[in-house]
């Protein structure tokens, strides 16, 4: 999930949140959602049927609101005019697991 | 008898050291009814889950708010992961979202990462 949201990053013209432990957070939950549902469902959101909702598709990342007009609401992803979009497009393994070792 | 004084001394410090990720306490579906429908102060509740991201910079917020108006609004949160009945059962959505209660009655939610004064801004309508 990690290589997948910095390519989406780059293709997308979006950036990573200036606080890059919610994206740290984010891509963890994206990759638990992956190993457990079989789809990188969105994390920040409550779903009453997880797996109906992976099936579905419309909340797996990149999301139809990201997709269609650049809405992340899970600040994975912010266009350069948020005020919570940082420089990156990048996050290492390291900050990651620093970040996602006690959650 | 110092000993004694040092040893109280650590044990609060470590409490201390332990106390800002507790700051906001939990409820749960055993003590939602107690803790929220039935309390006498209004009530402001977070949703959140584990692997939200915009979850972390609103947390810090939520507990400087408790601070904030202790004694005039209570303030807890939900892990949506482990209280599903309850989020299901106010329509949450998008999380992290904030709900406002008084007199037992869901009176404004507030969705995502939004400022400090937003949400002061809403708790003031309801004291």
């Amino acid at each position: 999930m990690r290589k997948f949201s910095e390519q989406f990053c780059r293709k997308s013209d979006t950036y990573f949140c200036v606080d890059k432990s919610v994206t740290a957070v984010v891509i963890k939950g994206l990759a638990e959602h992956r190993e457990t549902l079989g789809a990188p469902l969105c994390p920040c959101r409550y779903y009453e049927d997880k797996e109906a909702e992976a099936k579905q598709g419309f909340w797996n990342c990149p999301c139809v609101p990201m997709r269609e007009r650049k809405e992340c609401h899970c600040m994975l992803f912010l266009t350069p005019d948020n005020d919570f979009a940082g420089k990156d497009q990048t996050i290492t393994l390291d900050e990651i697991r620093e970040v996602t070792a006690n959650v | 008898m110092c000993i004694e004084y040092i040893t109280i001394a650590a044990l609060f410090a470590v409490a201390i050291e332990v106390k800002p990720w507790n700051a906001v306490p939990s409820v749960t579906e055993e003590t939602w009814k107690s803790l929220v429908l039935e309390s006498d102060l209004p009530v402001m509740v977070e949703f959140w889950a584990p692997w939200c991201g915009p979850c972390r910079i609103v947390q810090p917020v939520i507990d400087e708010l408790s601070k904030e108006f202790a004694g005039k609004l209570k303030v807890f949160k939900v892990n949506t992961d482990e209280s599903a009945t309850i989020a299901s059962d106010y329509g949450v959505r998008s999380i992290p979202t904030v709900i406002i209660f008084k007199n037992g009655e869901k009176k404004e939610a507030i969705i995502g990462a939004v400022p400090k004064s937003t949400l002061t801004s809403s708790i003031e309508k309801f004291l």
